[in-house]
């Protein structure tokens, strides 16, 4: 076996805080967005919270050389606060978490990134966006969000689904509650069903000029908005995203220990597995160190690697990048890297500059809903309400 | 109206038409896994489809004039009866083969052109199903063959409709550029059940709605 010149971070931990330190600086101007607002105890507390959470996140997975274990605690806490902080302002706005027709008309629907997905094909047909959601004023404007999308697709791929996306940490949580799953066999051809997701979601949506998952398929309106029920369609389209959330992002996961909404019916996932080909960074496995053991297949939660895969020396194309695999590995063969640089060489180096990006990303997308929620709930402590 | 106004209109709307279509055509093309100059032969069994509705809705059009266009309980059944069939068809073709599709190899040897004959009735059958498309274009066309004033008119007028229509569908026959892509297949046939699910849905809400509408058969 070829020796490895490589340098790293893992138990060194002068290093790690060294590498730290320009986190911190991000993550104070991130989170701060300029002057910090110290001006109440509860905006000081949050603030210094959310602080100190993230930089022990970015200084764990540093310093341990484990990139899943911490990054999973802060993309749960992004999905958790960013509901909580949603329903509790559009409570606070709406008074209610249902929308009506006049909202659909005023154009004031959030624009999420999977709406993306729907808008496209429509746009070029008729130039225009099926989407009740405001261009570029109001909360999650159209504009913004596309910006967004394209920024995150070119740095980091699918890495979004695993470090920026509000919803994925929901079936990333429940994925982790059974420390052995139930059901172990699942077959990985179901990786493929996203994409036929997106072609028929895109194609039905140019159809009906509707973004047709948003309206009938989307589990994640369970926590955030949905439709007000006055009549029997609105009633059969609660059921079916109350059903998809109850089966995709609790059961199913819980049982299989896999991001089964994020890998097998998340069109978005599917959108930008097809950016993994055009961003510079990947995963790889070194094949002489690997031992061929099979423990990352069975530990990724997007059923992303397979025999063939790990013969082949990198995960199939539906990489979120999440690092699950990289902890795993018991022989250290599978790590971050830069395409078109050798494969065997610099692994700290490439993990490193994933890392920055990728964290900004979390730190980006938690900073403001963690802060939020934090102070929501002090006020429910003191007042014995999320909304006043 | 003129007769080539039928074909401008097509030419016009033909996008809409695309959109209707592809949910159907394309899983079925990325499930097949042919080449493109066989894809010019599914495509083309598919147009027919499509202009045999064409002309059955022409004929009626062109008998029974402006009845064809009020709400109608009779017609409604009939076209959910066919969305459902569709659906149907979407749904054992997605299932059909799939393990081989799944494995990457397929029995050549097990009843092939049994396979082929049913691989090609879908075809023509999916293109008769989408052809019934009561879409926006579609209305149009059936006042404009219904201006003609005769069967005959009617039945060019939707002739030409067809051909100006037909030529978005050009581009299809190119998804064959990518069968050697295993995992396109696999996709197609995932999208063919799913797509069999949505027209299962619009039938029977149809059907729900024929059935329980006061209006006159």
């Amino acid at each position: 076996m070829k020796k490895q010149t490589v340098y790293t971070t893992q138990g060194s931990i002068w290093k790690s805080i060294m590498l730290t330190l320009p986190m911190i600086l991000l993550i104070l101007l991130f989170i701060a967005g300029g002057p910090p607002d110290l001006s109440t105890p509860e905006k000081s507390l949050s603030f210094l919270f959310t602080f100190s959470f993230l930089t022990l996140l970015f200084f764990l997975i540093l310093y341990t050389g484990r990139t899943d274990r911490y990054r999973a605690w802060g993309f749960v806490a992004l999905a958790l606060f960013f509901a909580l902080t949603f329903i509790v302002n559009l409570i606070r706005a709406r008074g209610t978490m249902t929308f009506s027709q006049e909202t659909l008309l005023a154009c004031e629907i959030p624009f999420c990134h999977i709406v993306t997905t729907m808008i496209l094909i429509p746009i070029a047909i008729t130039n225009s966006i099926i989407f009740p959601g405001s261009i570029i004023g109001g909360f999650a404007s159209i504009a913004s969000m596309l910006v967004i999308v394209v920024g995150v697709s070119l740095a980091l791929g699918r890495g979004f689904c695993s470090w920026g996306c509000f919803y994925g940490g929901w079936d990333d949580g429940t994925s982790r509650i059974l420390r052995k799953p139930k059901i172990k066999k699942i077959n990985p051809v179901f990786r493929w069903l996203s994409f036929a997701v997106l072609l028929i979601i895109a194609l039905v949506s140019a159809m009906s000029l509707n973004p047709v998952y948003c309206d009938w398929l989307c589990p994640f309106k369970t926590v955030t908005e949905f439709e007000k029920i006055t009549s029997f369609t609105v009633l059969m389209k609660t059921v079916v995203f109350l059903s998809l959330f109850i089966g995709l992002v609790i059961i199913l996961p819980v049982l299989t220990g896999k991001r089964i909404q994020c890998a097998t019916f998340c069109p978005m996932g599917a959108l930008l597995a097809l950016t993994n080909k055009i961003n510079p960074f990947d995963v790889r496995i070194n094949k002489d160190s690997c031992s061929s053991c099979e423990k990352c297949i069975n530990a990724c939660p997007t059923l992303s690697l397979s025999k063939e895969g790990v013969a082949a020396g990198s995960p199939s194309i539906t990489c979120m990048k999440c690092g699950k695999c990289i902890d795993t590995c018991s022989k250290q063969a599978i790590h971050y890297h830069i395409k078109g640089t050798p494969v065997d060489k610099n692994y700290s180096w490439a993990r490193n500059l994933f890392l920055y990006p990728a964290f900004l990303l979390l730190v980006v997308f938690l900073g403001g809903p963690m802060q939020s929620g934090i102070i929501m709930l002090i006020n429910l402590i003191k007042n014995g309400s999320l909304i006043n | 109206m003129q007769y080539s106004s039928g074909f401008l209109l097509g030419l016009s709307t033909g996008v809409i038409c695309l959109a209707y279509c592809g949910p159907v055509l394309l899983p079925y093309l990325m499930g097949e896994g042919k080449s493109i100059s066989r894809n010019i032969g599914s495509v083309s069994l598919f147009l027919m489809g499509r202009l045999l509705a064409y002309l059955i809705v022409a004929l009626v059009a062109g008998i029974i004039g402006s009845t064809l266009l009020q709400p109608s309980r009779t017609k409604t059944v009939f076209i959910a009866i066919v969305y459902m069939l569709l659906a149907v068809m979407l749904v054992l073709y997605g299932f059909h083969r799939f393990r081989e599709v799944c494995l990457g190899r397929i029995n050549h040897t097990a009843s092939f052109s049994r396979i082929r004959q049913w691989s090609l009735l879908f075809a023509l059958a999916g293109g008769f199903a989408t052809g019934l498309n009561f879409c926006p274009p579609f209305l149009l066309a059936i006042t404009g063959a219904m201006e003609t004033g005769n069967v005959a008119g009617s039945l060019l007028f939707f002739l030409m409709f067809f051909l100006g229509t037909s030529i978005y569908f050009i581009p299809m026959p190119f998804v064959g550029f990518f069968r050697r892509q295993q995992v396109l297949r696999i996709i197609g046939k995932f999208a063919a059940i799913l797509a069999g699910i949505i027209y299962m849905y619009n039938g029977m809400i149809m059907l729900l709605n024929a059935i329980t509408s006061k209006s006159h058969i």
